[in-house]
Protein backbone atom coordinates (compact mmCIF):
# COMPACT_ATOMS: atom_id res chain seq x y z
CA UNK A 1 0.00 0.00 0.00
CA UNK A 2 0.81 4.13 -0.23
CA UNK A 3 1.26 5.52 2.72
CA UNK A 4 -0.96 8.55 3.49
CA UNK A 5 0.61 12.07 3.24
CA UNK A 6 -1.79 13.57 5.69
CA UNK A 7 -5.48 13.69 6.36
CA UNK A 8 -5.63 16.40 3.63
CA UNK A 9 -4.05 14.01 1.16
CA UNK A 10 -7.12 14.41 -1.62
CA UNK A 11 -5.73 11.16 -3.56
CA UNK A 12 -6.14 8.89 -0.31
CA UNK A 13 -9.52 10.53 1.68
CA UNK A 14 -9.44 9.09 5.19
CA UNK A 15 -12.05 6.91 5.63
CA UNK A 16 -12.81 7.07 9.21
CA UNK A 17 -13.19 3.48 11.09
CA UNK A 18 -12.29 1.51 7.65
CA UNK A 19 -8.71 0.50 7.45
CA UNK A 20 -7.65 -0.37 3.60
CA UNK A 21 -7.72 -3.74 3.89
CA UNK A 22 -11.09 -3.90 5.07
CA UNK A 23 -12.92 -1.51 3.00
CA UNK A 24 -15.64 -3.15 0.86
CA UNK A 25 -16.26 -5.77 3.13
CA UNK A 26 -19.61 -6.47 5.14
CA UNK A 27 -19.17 -5.36 8.80
CA UNK A 28 -16.02 -7.51 10.25
CA UNK A 29 -17.82 -10.83 12.61
CA UNK A 30 -18.32 -9.94 16.15
CA UNK A 31 -15.22 -11.93 17.96
CA UNK A 32 -16.92 -15.37 19.07
CA UNK A 33 -17.11 -17.05 22.20
CA UNK A 34 -15.37 -20.23 21.76
CA UNK A 35 -16.79 -22.30 19.11
CA UNK A 36 -19.13 -24.66 20.30
CA UNK A 37 -17.85 -27.29 17.51
CA UNK A 38 -14.59 -26.38 19.03
CA UNK A 39 -15.08 -27.45 22.65
CA UNK A 40 -12.60 -30.14 23.07
CA UNK A 41 -13.27 -33.32 24.75
CA UNK A 42 -10.32 -35.21 24.41
CA UNK A 43 -10.12 -38.86 25.32
CA UNK A 44 -6.61 -39.20 27.48
CA UNK A 45 -5.94 -42.71 28.95
CA UNK A 46 -9.25 -44.08 28.36
CA UNK A 47 -10.88 -41.29 30.01
CA UNK A 48 -12.97 -38.38 28.86
CA UNK A 49 -11.75 -35.06 30.15
CA UNK A 50 -13.48 -31.74 29.18
CA UNK A 51 -10.68 -28.43 28.35
CA UNK A 52 -11.82 -25.96 30.81
CA UNK A 53 -11.37 -22.84 27.96
CA UNK A 54 -10.99 -20.55 31.29
CA UNK A 55 -7.39 -22.08 31.93
CA UNK A 56 -4.95 -19.64 30.07
CA UNK A 57 -1.54 -19.07 28.98
CA UNK A 58 -1.17 -17.36 32.46
CA UNK A 59 -3.27 -19.68 34.50
CA UNK A 60 -1.16 -20.97 37.34
CA UNK A 61 -0.80 -24.37 37.88
CA UNK A 62 0.69 -26.39 41.71
CA UNK A 63 0.98 -29.56 42.44
CA UNK A 64 -0.56 -31.55 44.60
CA UNK A 65 0.39 -34.71 46.58
CA UNK A 66 -1.44 -37.71 45.13
CA UNK A 67 -1.08 -41.49 45.76
CA UNK A 68 -1.06 -42.31 42.26
CA UNK A 69 1.92 -40.75 41.22
CA UNK A 70 3.90 -43.40 39.97
CA UNK A 71 1.34 -44.55 37.66
CA UNK A 72 1.48 -40.68 35.40
CA UNK A 73 3.01 -41.24 31.79
CA UNK A 74 6.74 -39.26 31.38
CA UNK A 75 4.70 -35.94 30.15
CA UNK A 76 2.21 -36.37 33.06
CA UNK A 77 4.90 -36.77 35.48
CA UNK A 78 7.37 -34.31 34.39
CA UNK A 79 4.43 -31.23 34.15
CA UNK A 80 3.75 -32.67 38.22
CA UNK A 81 7.75 -32.06 39.01
CA UNK A 82 7.58 -28.85 37.40
CA UNK A 83 5.14 -27.67 39.26
CA UNK A 84 6.25 -28.22 43.00
CA UNK A 85 6.02 -24.14 43.23
CA UNK A 86 3.61 -22.64 41.14
CA UNK A 87 3.85 -22.25 37.51
CA UNK A 88 2.17 -21.00 34.37
CA UNK A 89 0.45 -23.02 31.94
CA UNK A 90 2.82 -20.99 29.07
CA UNK A 91 5.81 -21.60 31.29
CA UNK A 92 4.88 -25.61 31.97
CA UNK A 93 4.75 -25.29 27.71
CA UNK A 94 7.89 -23.89 27.27
CA UNK A 95 9.91 -25.78 29.12
CA UNK A 96 8.85 -29.18 28.25
CA UNK A 97 8.50 -27.97 24.61
CA UNK A 98 4.94 -29.12 24.40
CA UNK A 99 2.29 -27.11 22.38
CA UNK A 100 0.22 -25.17 24.80
CA UNK A 101 -3.02 -26.77 23.70
CA UNK A 102 -1.10 -30.26 24.30
CA UNK A 103 -0.37 -29.16 27.57
CA UNK A 104 -3.59 -27.84 28.55
CA UNK A 105 -5.32 -31.13 27.86
CA UNK A 106 -2.59 -32.78 29.65
CA UNK A 107 -3.08 -30.17 32.72
CA UNK A 108 -7.12 -30.96 32.99
CA UNK A 109 -6.87 -34.04 33.31
CA UNK A 110 -4.42 -34.34 35.74
CA UNK A 111 -6.36 -32.13 37.51
CA UNK A 112 -9.44 -34.30 37.10
CA UNK A 113 -7.15 -36.36 38.75
CA UNK A 114 -6.33 -34.90 42.04
CA UNK A 115 -2.64 -34.70 40.63
CA UNK A 116 -2.67 -30.53 40.45
CA UNK A 117 -4.95 -27.64 41.54
CA UNK A 118 -5.25 -25.22 38.67
CA UNK A 119 -6.11 -21.78 39.86
CA UNK A 120 -8.84 -20.50 37.75
CA UNK A 121 -9.57 -17.29 38.01
CA UNK A 122 -13.14 -16.13 38.64
CA UNK A 123 -13.57 -12.88 37.22
CA UNK A 124 -13.17 -12.31 33.51
CA UNK A 125 -11.39 -8.67 33.87
CA UNK A 126 -9.20 -7.55 36.55
CA UNK A 127 -10.12 -5.34 39.38
CA UNK A 128 -9.13 -1.50 39.65
CA UNK A 129 -7.08 -2.59 42.91
CA UNK A 130 -5.36 -4.96 41.22
CA UNK A 131 -3.93 -2.76 38.24
CA UNK A 132 -3.37 -0.31 40.36
CA UNK A 133 -0.91 -2.58 42.20
CA UNK A 134 0.10 -3.37 38.86
CA UNK A 135 0.84 0.45 37.59
CA UNK A 136 2.55 0.91 41.56
CA UNK A 137 4.56 -2.03 41.38
CA UNK A 138 5.75 -1.12 37.89
CA UNK A 139 6.70 2.38 38.86
CA UNK A 140 8.73 0.95 41.74
CA UNK A 141 10.26 -2.36 40.49
CA UNK A 142 12.19 -0.84 37.32
CA UNK B 1 4.81 -38.13 45.87
CA UNK B 2 5.75 -34.73 44.91
CA UNK B 3 5.58 -32.45 48.65
CA UNK B 4 2.59 -29.86 48.95
CA UNK B 5 3.70 -26.71 47.34
CA UNK B 6 6.34 -24.28 49.02
CA UNK B 7 4.15 -21.43 47.94
CA UNK B 8 1.15 -19.75 46.92
CA UNK B 9 -0.01 -19.35 43.16
CA UNK B 10 0.14 -15.71 42.55
CA UNK B 11 -2.66 -13.99 40.54
CA UNK B 12 -1.63 -13.79 37.34
CA UNK B 13 -2.18 -10.78 34.93
CA UNK B 14 -1.30 -10.39 31.43
CA UNK B 15 -0.58 -7.68 28.69
CA UNK B 16 -0.67 -8.48 25.00
CA UNK B 17 2.11 -6.92 22.79
CA UNK B 18 1.21 -7.28 18.74
CA UNK B 19 2.28 -6.32 15.85
CA UNK B 20 3.42 -7.12 12.67
CA UNK B 21 6.97 -9.09 11.98
CA UNK B 22 9.77 -7.99 13.17
CA UNK B 23 8.42 -5.01 14.57
CA UNK B 24 10.25 -5.11 17.69
CA UNK B 25 7.88 -7.43 20.13
CA UNK B 26 10.19 -9.84 21.15
CA UNK B 27 12.59 -6.78 21.73
CA UNK B 28 9.97 -5.12 23.83
CA UNK B 29 9.22 -8.52 26.05
CA UNK B 30 12.99 -9.24 26.65
CA UNK B 31 14.06 -5.52 27.89
CA UNK B 32 11.32 -5.72 30.36
CA UNK B 33 11.08 -9.38 31.53
CA UNK B 34 12.86 -10.88 34.66
CA UNK B 35 13.76 -14.21 32.32
CA UNK B 36 15.14 -14.46 29.16
CA UNK B 37 11.70 -15.14 26.43
CA UNK B 38 10.51 -18.13 26.36
CA UNK B 39 8.66 -19.01 23.69
CA UNK B 40 5.22 -21.73 23.32
CA UNK B 41 3.09 -22.65 20.10
CA UNK B 42 -0.35 -22.10 20.19
CA UNK B 43 -3.10 -22.59 17.81
CA UNK B 44 -4.33 -19.34 16.12
CA UNK B 45 -7.40 -18.68 14.00
CA UNK B 46 -6.76 -16.93 10.79
CA UNK B 47 -9.03 -15.40 8.26
CA UNK B 48 -7.20 -14.54 4.91
CA UNK B 49 -9.40 -11.04 3.83
CA UNK B 50 -9.41 -10.32 0.45
CA UNK B 51 -7.22 -7.44 -0.64
CA UNK B 52 -7.48 -7.52 -4.46
CA UNK B 53 -11.04 -8.93 -4.35
CA UNK B 54 -12.86 -7.75 -1.69
CA UNK B 55 -15.68 -9.32 -2.42
CA UNK B 56 -13.98 -12.99 -2.47
CA UNK B 57 -15.25 -15.39 0.40
CA UNK B 58 -12.60 -15.56 2.88
CA UNK B 59 -11.05 -18.50 4.58
CA UNK B 60 -10.26 -19.86 7.83
CA UNK B 61 -7.42 -21.83 9.08
CA UNK B 62 -5.69 -22.47 11.87
CA UNK B 63 -2.00 -22.27 12.25
CA UNK B 64 -0.04 -22.89 14.56
CA UNK B 65 2.51 -19.62 15.47
CA UNK B 66 5.22 -19.18 18.14
CA UNK B 67 4.37 -16.75 20.47
CA UNK B 68 7.67 -15.09 22.90
CA UNK B 69 6.80 -14.40 26.37
CA UNK B 70 8.37 -12.84 29.84
CA UNK B 71 7.25 -12.08 33.38
CA UNK B 72 7.77 -9.22 35.99
CA UNK B 73 7.19 -10.41 39.28
CA UNK B 74 4.73 -7.30 40.65
CA UNK B 75 5.15 -8.76 44.81
CA UNK B 76 4.70 -12.10 45.97
CA UNK B 77 1.08 -12.04 45.35
CA UNK B 78 1.15 -10.65 41.49
CA UNK B 79 2.76 -11.88 38.41
CA UNK B 80 2.48 -9.83 35.06
CA UNK B 81 3.17 -11.61 31.93
CA UNK B 82 3.54 -10.30 28.66
CA UNK B 83 2.41 -12.37 25.70
CA UNK B 84 4.05 -11.22 22.08
CA UNK B 85 1.89 -12.44 19.48
CA UNK B 86 2.67 -12.35 15.75
CA UNK B 87 -0.03 -10.43 13.46
CA UNK B 88 0.08 -10.65 9.61
CA UNK B 89 -0.45 -8.22 7.01
CA UNK B 90 -3.88 -9.67 4.68
CA UNK B 91 -4.89 -12.15 7.95
CA UNK B 92 -6.95 -11.08 10.66
CA UNK B 93 -6.80 -13.37 13.53
CA UNK B 94 -9.20 -14.41 16.31
CA UNK B 95 -7.43 -15.91 19.45
CA UNK B 96 -9.69 -15.55 22.00
CA UNK B 97 -7.31 -17.65 24.35
CA UNK B 98 -5.36 -14.59 24.12
CA UNK B 99 -7.86 -12.09 25.03
CA UNK B 100 -9.64 -13.38 27.72
CA UNK B 101 -8.77 -12.35 31.23
CA UNK B 102 -6.06 -10.11 29.70
CA UNK B 103 -5.62 -6.52 30.71
CA UNK B 104 -4.83 -4.49 27.09
CA UNK B 105 -2.72 -4.93 25.03
CA UNK B 106 0.33 -3.07 23.32
CA UNK B 107 0.09 -2.80 19.66
CA UNK B 108 3.65 -2.01 18.24
CA UNK B 109 4.33 -0.39 15.21
CA UNK B 110 7.14 -0.20 12.91
CA UNK B 111 6.38 3.65 10.74
CA UNK B 112 8.08 1.90 7.25
CA UNK B 113 5.25 -1.25 7.33
CA UNK B 114 2.09 1.27 9.29
CA UNK B 115 -0.21 -1.84 7.74
CA UNK B 116 1.40 -4.52 9.38
CA UNK B 117 -0.26 -3.68 12.43
CA UNK B 118 -3.90 -3.53 11.62
CA UNK B 119 -4.78 -7.14 12.01
CA UNK B 120 -4.03 -6.24 16.05
CA UNK B 121 -5.96 -2.90 16.27
CA UNK B 122 -8.71 -4.55 14.38
CA UNK B 123 -8.99 -7.16 16.56
CA UNK B 124 -8.49 -5.85 20.05
CA UNK B 125 -11.65 -3.45 18.61
CA UNK B 126 -13.28 -5.77 17.94
CA UNK B 127 -12.55 -7.72 21.46
CA UNK B 128 -13.39 -4.34 23.43
CA UNK B 129 -9.67 -5.00 25.03
CA UNK B 130 -8.45 -1.54 25.98
CA UNK B 131 -5.01 -1.21 23.53
CA UNK B 132 -2.55 1.64 22.94
CA UNK B 133 -0.40 2.13 19.57
CA UNK B 134 3.32 2.10 20.70
CA UNK B 135 5.18 2.98 17.52
CA UNK B 136 8.74 1.54 18.07
CA UNK B 137 11.30 4.44 17.31
CA UNK B 138 14.11 2.23 15.64
CA UNK B 139 17.01 4.20 15.83
CA UNK B 140 15.28 7.34 17.28
CA UNK B 141 13.87 7.50 13.42
CA UNK B 142 10.12 8.40 13.30
CA UNK B 143 9.14 8.04 9.74
CA UNK B 144 6.03 9.55 10.29
CA UNK B 145 5.04 11.44 13.27
CA UNK B 146 2.50 10.55 15.85
CA UNK B 147 -0.29 12.51 14.47
CA UNK B 148 0.16 10.81 10.97
CA UNK B 149 0.15 7.20 12.53
CA UNK B 150 -2.92 8.01 14.11
CA UNK B 151 -5.01 9.05 11.29
CA UNK B 152 -3.48 6.43 8.91
CA UNK B 153 -4.82 3.95 11.26
CA UNK B 154 -8.17 5.83 11.91
CA UNK B 155 -8.32 4.86 15.53
CA UNK B 156 -10.52 6.07 18.16
CA UNK B 157 -9.63 9.36 19.59
CA UNK B 158 -9.83 7.51 23.07
CA UNK B 159 -6.88 5.39 21.78
CA UNK B 160 -3.53 6.57 22.87
CA UNK B 161 -0.35 6.88 20.06
CA UNK B 162 2.73 7.41 21.88
CA UNK B 163 6.19 6.53 21.00
CA UNK B 164 8.52 4.43 22.72
CA UNK B 165 12.29 2.20 21.99
CA UNK B 166 11.81 -1.53 22.37
CA UNK B 167 15.17 -1.90 23.35
CA UNK B 168 14.91 0.29 26.85
CA UNK B 169 13.32 -0.79 29.55
CA UNK B 170 12.27 2.27 31.34
CA UNK B 171 10.87 2.88 27.73
CA UNK B 172 8.83 0.24 27.57
CA UNK B 173 7.39 0.21 31.16
CA UNK B 174 6.58 4.03 29.97
CA UNK B 175 4.18 2.72 27.39
CA UNK B 176 2.97 -0.34 29.52
CA UNK B 177 1.65 2.42 31.67
CA UNK B 178 -0.58 3.99 29.35
CA UNK B 179 -1.97 0.44 28.52
CA UNK B 180 -2.27 0.03 32.50
CA UNK B 181 -3.85 3.71 32.85
CA UNK B 182 -6.67 2.26 29.87
CA UNK B 183 -7.27 -0.79 31.12
CA UNK B 184 -7.76 0.89 34.91
CA UNK B 185 -10.30 2.87 33.18
CA UNK B 186 -12.23 0.25 31.21
CA UNK B 187 -11.95 -2.02 35.39
CA UNK B 188 -13.84 1.71 36.64
CA UNK B 189 -16.47 1.69 33.99
CA UNK B 190 -17.01 -1.79 34.46
CA UNK B 191 -17.28 -1.46 38.51
CA UNK B 192 -19.69 1.26 38.28
N1 LIG C 1 17.77 -0.25 16.02
C1 LIG C 1 16.70 -0.82 16.55
N2 LIG C 1 16.50 -2.12 16.29
C2 LIG C 1 15.43 -2.71 16.82
C3 LIG C 1 14.48 -2.02 17.62
N3 LIG C 1 13.49 -2.88 17.98
C4 LIG C 1 13.81 -4.06 17.43
N4 LIG C 1 14.96 -3.98 16.73
C5 LIG C 1 15.61 -5.06 15.95
O1 LIG C 1 14.69 -5.45 14.95
C6 LIG C 1 14.73 -6.86 14.79
C7 LIG C 1 13.36 -7.47 15.00
O2 LIG C 1 12.96 -7.29 16.34
P1 LIG C 1 12.10 -8.38 17.12
O3 LIG C 1 11.91 -7.88 18.51
O4 LIG C 1 12.67 -9.74 16.98
O5 LIG C 1 10.73 -8.29 16.31
P2 LIG C 1 9.43 -9.22 16.40
O6 LIG C 1 9.41 -10.05 15.17
O7 LIG C 1 8.30 -8.23 16.41
O8 LIG C 1 9.50 -10.01 17.65
C8 LIG C 1 15.76 -7.39 15.76
O9 LIG C 1 16.97 -7.58 15.09
C9 LIG C 1 15.87 -6.28 16.79
O10 LIG C 1 17.15 -6.27 17.39
C10 LIG C 1 14.72 -0.62 17.88
O11 LIG C 1 13.97 0.08 18.54
N5 LIG C 1 15.85 -0.09 17.30
MG1 LIG D 1 9.46 -12.11 17.81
Amino acid sequence: MRYPAGPDDPEHPATPGVRPFLRGKEAPPAPQEVAPALRPFVITSGRVAAVDPDIGLETQVSALPSAFYARLSPEQRAIVQLCRDPLSLAEISAQLRMHFGVTRILVCDLRAAGHLDVHVLQSDFPDPDTIMRVIRGLRSIL
Amino acid sequence: MPEPPRRKAPVPVKIIVAGGFGVGKTTTVGAISEISPLTTEAEMTMESVGVDDPGQASAKTTTTIAMDFGCVTIDQTLKLYLFGTPGQSRFSFMWDDLVRGALGALVVVDTSRIDDCYPAVDYFERAGLPFVVGVNTFNGQLGYNLDEVRWALTVRDEVPVVQFDARFRGSVRDALLVVLDQALNKALRMRQ
